[in-house]
């Protein structure tokens, strides 16, 4: 039952996060005044790259540089429970697994940094240093607003702090706002989207870290990435919305704070690393102070 | 501006005994001629104490019929808003000069350019072999007896059907059964 | 009997996921180059059909080669050429890559493309209009969905030939062999 329960998870995962990535580009096209490719896109793009006949890479760091990525969207995937209550989706967690999400969160883009710097091309590596020191950035307000949010309810577990703002009756966005208001601020770096896409910058840096994937590599990269967006999504939802009951209301509120993310990116310009880095370190982390003030005095 | 250019050219023929001076066919324009051994004096002269402080090109002219290859500099004056040509005459089969980049850093890249593309050789010039053309081992191409199209057709295979030169619309619409509207009719041949 | 046939099911799927998401090497190599900023953005949009570009030439499927080709650029494009993954399809924009165009004369620039990378699709026009632009890349769609779009494996297949006419224009041959 596990195992299905997980692959089932793993098949949503999938599906949703693609359906989201070309809902970004039919979204970014209308407001740019012209139709879009089909929400569809991303499927026919991932399965054209599966489908190359040839797979070139510079040594086995290189080949296993997206299985890192992959593994670490499962990883996380498996430890975040994507509905309340429900038999079907494996529940894995346990007492302090917030804090293992932070590790695992991070563990992905450093495999593929590894991978990246095998190739030897200076794009990958300039493309990886500037994503990791972004990383940095955002992850300021992040942790801020976690710890500020397992000091206010006393529980380092995901399930806990669900449990918590189903007895309390309200959402934990309308009892520790500032929380939710560092951690909004915080998913824009996560996402990689414009102003903070510095990282994949294609006319500027050939994409970054994915300049020497192509292939197979680049549709394992492409499908962690859109697993890796529904995790970051559903996480927000259990920690500030309140959970899900059913699939209906997990769509509708993953679409709801997905939007943030795309619109904010269709009315902004590129950052530089140290601008967004200094953005990072201002407001959010302001706010993330405010947070964790919050949880101790009251 | 008459009297500015009279003024010039008497100090220039002053100081360079050389210097004659050619036919100007413009207000602001002035045309001197000197031999090739002066040039670096006079274009110094003509920087520091005349006030011709641009160099604007360095240009080379074929002269095939009486066998010379001709340099010429021009040259701005931002103050008396004047230009200036200083020509100077080389032998074609061996045209060698003297360089002028301490002058002008500028003028590096356009004595790479005519070394290139004309066979005119600097002394004293610093700079890499290939400019523009890469592995280029024919002669100078921009002199006037260098048949280009004879050099592409033997070098570059050509497609044929060029020597009947057919309109492209017209014979477009009648492989493809159209016809072309009437607004388009009177630019057909 | 059922190989054949099943393979055939697998190669109209391919070959319909391929028709539908053409990446296209966002490299320029001559004047033709004007025509793709138009045809990608608002007014004439490519992203409806598919088509986006990509950076490098390890994600790219179309290399399009938009214009005259010197010899110190073909040495660059034979190198990009070969590092893209199979399945690869060359594109010829503008009449340079035709027959020569308006530089048919000229010392140093190649006439006929053909020769020197096996080409798909050949839109002709001294530039082609963003329209001319999205109907080649619409009569690449139907060649791929024929199972006719085999550049790739043409040259291949005939690599002494092209390798032949390489060197012949290209006195100081520096390039490695790429393995595929």
């Amino acid at each position: 039952m596990n195992i299905l329960g997980a692959v089932v998870t793993f098949l949503l995962a999938f599906v949703v996060g693609m359906t989201y990535g070309g809902l970004n580009r039919k979204i970014t096209a209308r407001i740019q005044n012209r139709k879009g490719p089909p929400f569809y896109q991303n499927f026919i793009d991932a399965f054209k790259l599966a489908s190359k006949k040839s797979a070139i890479h510079h040594g086995a760091m290189h080949h296993l540089g997206p299985a890192f990525l992959m593994v670490s969207s499962v990883v996380t995937l498996m430890i975040v429970p994507v509905l309340t209550h429900s038999q079907w989706f494996p529940n894995l967690n346990f007492q302090g697994d917030l804090i293992f999400l932070l590790y695992i969160m991070t563990f992905g883009p450093l495999g593929m940094a590894l991978g990246a710097g095998q190739t030897g091309n200076p794009n990958s590596a300039i493309g990886v240093t500037r994503g990791l020191s972004q990383m940095v950035g955002f992850e300021i307000p992040w942790v801020m607003a976690l710890v500020a949010i397992m000091i206010q309810y006393h529980t380092t577990s995901i399930t806990g702090l669900m449990a918590a703002q189903a007895q309390s009756g309200t959402w934990l966005m309308f009892s520790s706002p500032f929380a939710f208001i560092a951690a909004i601020l915080a998913m824009l770096g996560m996402f990689g989207y414009s102003p903070f896409d510095v990282v994949i910058a294609p006319a500027e840096l050939a994409s970054g870290p994915a300049s020497e994937n192509g292939g197979k590599y680049l549709f394992t990269m492409m499908s962690s990435g859109s697993v890796f967006a529904f995790v970051k999504l559903t996480l927000y939802v259990d920690l500030f919305l309140g959970g899900a009951d059913n699939i209906i209301m997990l769509l509708i509120k993953t679409f709801a704070l997905y939007m943030i993310p795309v619109l904010y990116s269709n009315t902004s310009v590129r950052y530089r690393t140290e601008q967004s880095i200094r953005w990072f370190w201002g407001w959010p982390t302001f706010f993330g102070l405010l947070a964790i003030l919050q949880a101790v005095i009251f | 501006m008459n009297e500015l250019k009279e003024v010039i050219i008497k100090r220039i023929k002053a100081n360079f005994a050389d210097a004659a001076e050619r036919n100007d066919f413009k207000d602001n324009r002035l045309d001197i001629a000197v031999k090739k051994e002066t040039i670096p004096s006079i274009l110094f002269y003509l920087k520091d104490e005349m006030g011709f402080i641009h160099l604007s090109d360095i240009i080379c002219v074929d002269w095939l019929e009486e066998g010379e290859l001709e340099v010429v500099f021009i040259l701005w004056s931002p103050v008396d808003k004047i230009k200036v040509f200083v020509r100077t005459r080389l032998d074609r089969d061996n045209p060698v000069m003297d360089n002028v980049d301490m002058i002008w850093r500028q003028a590096n890249t356009y004595e790479r350019e005519m070394r290139e593309m004309f066979g005119v050789q600097f002394t004293g010039l610093v700079a890499p072999d290939e400019f523009i053309l890469e592995d280029w081992q024919g002669p100078p191409p921009f002199r006037r007896d260098f048949d280009t199209a004879a050099y592409a057709e033997k070098t570059f295979w050509q497609r044929p059907g060029r020597e009947d030169a057919q309109d492209v619309r017209e014979t477009i619409a009648k492989r493809d059964g159209e016809e072309i509207p009437d607004f388009a009719k009177k630019y057909s041949r | 009997m059922n190989d054949k046939n099943s393979q055939k099911i697998v190669d109209i799927i391919q070959n319909w996921a391929r028709k539908h998401s053409i990446w296209v090497l966002a490299y320029g190599t001559g004047c033709g180059a004007i025509e793709i900023p138009p045809t990608m953005t608002s007014r004439y949009d490519a992203e409806r059909l598919g088509v986006r570009g990509a950076a490098t030439p390890r994600q790219a499927d179309v290399l399009l080669i938009s214009g005259y080709l010197t010899v110190k650029t073909i040495k660059r494009v034979i190198r990009v050429y070969e590092q893209m993954q199979d399945p690869k399809y060359v594109i010829g924009f503008g009449s340079c890559t035709i027959n020569g165009g308006m530089y048919y004369d000229s010392y140093n620039t190649i006439n006929v493309l053909d020769r020197y990378l096996p080409v798909d699709v050949y839109i002709n026009g001294c530039m082609p209009r963003p329209e001319a632009v999205l109907s080649g890349f619409a009569q690449l769609q139907k060649r791929i969905a024929a199972g006719r779009a085999t550049g790739a494996q043409h040259y291949k297949e005939n690599l002494e030939w092209y390798r032949a006419n390489q060197k012949k224009i290209i006195p100081n041959w520096v390039m490695p062999d790429y393995n595929w």
